[in-house]
């Protein structure tokens, strides 16, 4: 359980961005904050060599939120236990020989409420509900341990608005069945076919990951510009890359914090610009990138609500929110008949990408050598590694079935860690070559 | 000083409400600190920052019923709130199977702000980050980015087992990347608790060479080579100490599960924790449930000796006592510490013969915890080592291993340490170089 409440002020003076926050809410130690924080920018505006300067943008007065049909207040303690052990009842003792006598199970809620105020106007008050669960357990089969998690990838679910998301999701059903699907990957023992380019169809979600690490983080104006270098890294992008072919005509990946019950849902951003839809890449070029009121004066491009702090003693900074592969007008049974020779990689645990975004790696849990159009023997651990701009030029087929887990973004120093939406439906590649795991 | 009485106010309006609600069990630790950070990038500031908070983490237990809670509300209000919630919550829940009652005291600590400098509190750091920026210039860097984060803490704790003390603790932090173009990067950090510990200009120098030499990479094969990694990738990929932790080998997600009293390792790795190492970095001398903390051998010649415990998981698992590690729910190291090797760095690279060097590694991710295999992105400057001599920057590779594989193929410890505490290392740690054989390469294929 935690409770926290107070207040963080960003200034800038001759060009030079200060940011500070205490939970000591009173006139006194605010007015020392604000004068600390003044004091400080002077300070950094001497022989500054790049100026901060913010975009023109729209103020606004509004309150926004998220509803609830049942309140979080409502739900106590007693009652998330026997949420939670009822999910562990569902799980069953032996699945298809594979035990799973190592179960953590996680859910949380918290209730973020927001009063935001700017020199330009703005007066904004937000409250967002959000819960969320997690699940990880360490099967063993033939002795052999594996860690796994339910969404795997270490991902979540949930949402914002009241526990009906969480009934939603009827998750005393989903574990169970996705335990099923998980041990085929935990029993596999086949090696993938490594030595030839082949096919790749990935499941929902593998590809929405894909979308945040290789598209969603190198597209931020603020690694662009190389605000960001020295910890969670800049990009292969570059300023005047806007409009850069990086994949083929069936690529299209946009972020959308407006999506309803989204875990990275909001209306205003925290510089109080209004939010709206993102289209990242279109039919295979660049078309935005993430933008803060400080980025986009120096693209010469109006803010597209991009900025967000976790919490009101972190600075404001560019994230994403639901990030997602756009659904095309393909049907899973149809991408995979008309694969001749392949793997479908369902679903996966381990993943990273260099800090330029261009190198990148995931690998299998769940996954299917396909042969003539149908799914042969489970595989053990295919490794799908490669350059972004070969990645996003394979694609060659998108679902219609998008589907969203939910993640939580690292960046910025100190880190903050923000809630988000990662989605695709299911996408073929052509032309890949995997690996194995070792 | 206005907060150390603040604090202890604060301290106490929490544990007396708390006991008014008939809470057997409080301990509550109330941290104030003041964190001051400046960040760069391209040569120039970006932002001053300044962070001054109060937090309060309490944890209560009534008739065998547990629970924790953080509040970041000091006020009067806010923490009566905060405690009547907790309670309420605790009273719904299931008696814990567990239940131990907290330590009784009182307790004697030592040392006292071994790690404290009042000169961290008042020192300008945007000069120093100009410093570091400098001297990553002239090292032969066009470009440096990078942050200083300062902090000052001041502990206090106060329990219903009558453990009572405070602790002060500052830390200064730098992070630099120095950049020759585009593709080369150099990665110095510099970590210190004093201020006359603290070298900007070395961790901006040392940034900038590595990014000049990292000029022109080549890519290299996959397969398994020797390896020589700096203290801050070792402190990042071999995880000892919070794999050692009683909660994670309960909860099935460490390597160390049911290996107490084996070998885990090469004879010569030793690693311990220590609630503070003196004139180092960070640590504190009391735990959460008010225990003085200590040193614990968690490696000791390649053996698995010590598991990191609470009272609780003391119980859980048997053994006699806490090792002054909670975490009221999860025993934690507050400092690592890797014995120091033999060798010297020049003997490293000499003996490694053939090899690489990685100086810099971020976004290691686990396929498996329970087994340790993970990969890892090596970031910033590596070299092919040639002939026992550092040659040609090599880059866009992998390395895709496990971390008990690793541990028995420790083949060279250096005798130099480093602190490392940054984005990758969140416990201070004191790590050597070492040189690591076998180690697995991968890189992307067909692209």
């Amino acid at each position: 359980m935690s409770d926290a409440e107070g207040i963080g002020v960003r200034v800038v003076f001759d060009g030079a961005l200060a940011f500070g926050a205490t939970n000591l809410v009173s006139k006194e130690s605010v007015t020392d904050l604000v004068t600390r924080l003044v004091k400080n920018a002077k300070h950094a505006s001497e022989g500054l060599k790049d100026k901060v300067k913010l975009s023109r943008e729209q103020s606004y007065t509004a309150d926004w939120g998220v509803d609830e049909k049942k309140k979080l207040e409502d739900v106590q303690a007693e009652f998330l236990i026997s949420f939670l052990k009822e999910i562990d009842k569902s799980i069953p003792s032996s699945v298809s020989e594979v035990t799973f006598p190592n179960r953590n199970l996680i859910t949380f809620y918290a209730i973020d409420e927001k009063h935001y105020e700017n020199s330009d106007g703005s007066k904004l008050r937000g409250r967002v509900p959000r819960v969320g669960y997690l699940c990880l357990l360490t099967g063993f089969y033939d002795g052999k341990p594996s860690t796994v998690s339910v969404p795997p990838g270490y991902s979540g679910l949930g949402g914002t608005g009241g526990w009906e998301v969480m009934d939603a999701l009827n998750l005393t059903n989903y574990v169970p069945l996705q335990l099923q699907e998980v041990t085929n990957g935990i029993r596999a023992s086949a090696r993938p076919p490594t030595d030839e380019n082949i096919s790749v169809i990935l499941g929902p979600a593998v590809a929405g990951l894909t979308s945040h690490e290789s598209c969603g983080h190198p597209g931020e104006a603020d690694r662009i510009l190389g605000r960001e270098g020295a910890q969670a890294g800049e990009s292969f992008l570059k300023r005047d890359k806007l409009g850069m072919q990086i994949g083929s005509e069936e690529a299209y990946v946009s972020d959308d914090p407006t999506i309803p019950n989204s875990m990275g849902f909001y209306l205003y951003d925290d510089e109080g610009v209004k939010a709206g839809k993102r289209r990242l890449i279109t039919s295979g070029k660049f078309t935005e990138f993430l933008q803060n009121r400080q980025t986009a004066e120096v693209f010469g491009v109006k803010s597209n609500g991009s900025s967000r702090a976790v919490q009101f003693d972190r600075e404001p900074i560019i994230r994403m929110a639901n990030t997602f592969i756009e659904p095309g007008d393909w049907v899973f049974e149809e991408m995979l008949k008309e694969t001749k020779s392949g793997i479908y990689i369902k679903s996966f645990m381990e993943w990273n990408i260099d800090d330029k975004r261009l190198n990148q790696r995931y690998v299998g849990l769940e996954a299917y050598r396909i042969e003539d159009g149908e799914l042969k023997e489970a595989v053990k651990n295919p490794v799908l590694e490669i350059t972004t701009p070969k990645y996003w030029g394979s694609i060659d087929a998108r679902g219609g079935d998008l589907a969203f887990t939910c993640g939580t973004c690292g960046k910025g120093d100190p880190m903050q860690g923000a809630p988000v939406f990662i989605g695709a439906p299911h996408i073929r590649l052509s032309d890949v070559r995997v690996g194995a795991r070792s | 000083m206005i907060e150390k009485v603040r604090q202890e106010q604060v301290a106490q309006l929490a544990l007396d409400q708390a006991k008014k609600l008939g809470c057997e069990d409080v301990s509550v630790v109330c941290a104030f600190s003041n964190e001051n950070q400046v960040r760069f990038a391209n040569n120039s500031i970006t932002l001053v920052n300044n962070v001054r908070d109060i937090t309060l983490d309490v944890y209560l237990s009534l008739s065998k019923k547990r629970i924790i809670g953080s509040s970041y509300n000091p006020t009067e209000k806010g923490i009566i709130r905060f405690i009547e919630s907790l309670a309420k919550s605790c009273r719904a829940l299931p008696e814990s199977k567990d239940y131990v009652s907290l330590p009784q005291g009182p307790f004697s600590y030592s040392p006292h702000h071994a790690n404290y400098d009042s000169e961290v509190e008042d020192a300008s750091f945007v000069e120093y980050a100009k410093e570091a920026m400098s001297s990553a210039l002239s090292s032969g860097a066009n470009r440096a980015s990078g942050s200083i984060n300062s902090e000052v803490t001041n502990l206090f704790i106060l329990t219903s087992g009558g453990a009572t003390s405070s602790d002060r603790v500052s830390q200064i932090l730098l992070n630099i990347r120095a950049f020759a173009d585009d593709n080369s990067s150099g990665h110095g950090l510099s970590c210190s608790s004093y201020l006359s510990d603290f070298h900007p200009s070395e961790a901006g120098s040392r940034a900038g060479i590595y990014a000049k030499r990292a000029l022109n990479s080549a890519l290299i094969s996959e397969g398994e080579y020797k390896v020589i990694f700096t203290p801050t990738v070792i402190a990042n990929i071999l995880p000892i100490a919070s794999s050692a932790s009683a909660f994670t080998i309960e909860s099935g997600n460490s390597f160390l599960s049911e290996r107490l009293g084996q070998k885990v390792a090469v004879d010569k790795l030793n690693v311990e924790d220590r609630g503070v190492f003196e004139h180092g970095l960070g640590g504190r001398i009391f735990d959460d449930e008010g225990l003085p903390t200590r040193t614990n051998r968690i490696i000791n010649a390649g053996v698995f000796e010590t598991m990191l415990h609470n009272s609780t998981t003391a119980k859980k698992f048997g053994k006699g006592s806490s090792t002054g590690n909670a975490g009221i729910i999860a025993p934690r190291s507050t400092t690592v510490v890797f014995s120091a090797g033999d060798s010297s760095l020049e003997e490293i690279v000499k003996e490694t013969g053939e090899g690489l060097l990685i100086t810099n590694n971020w976004y290691t991710r686990y396929q498996n915890i329970r087994t340790g295999d993970y990969s890892t992105v090596p970031r910033d400057a590596a070299f092919r080592i040639r002939n026992g001599e550092v040659k040609e920057p090599v880059s866009g590779f992998r390395l895709s291993d496990s971390v008990p594989r690793q541990l028995s193929n420790i083949e060279l410890i250096s005798r130099e340490r480093e602190w490392i505490k940054w984005w990758e290392v969140s416990t201070p740690t004191l790590a050597p170089t070492m040189m690591i054989k076998g180690v697995r390469v991968t890189r992307a294929v067909g692209s």
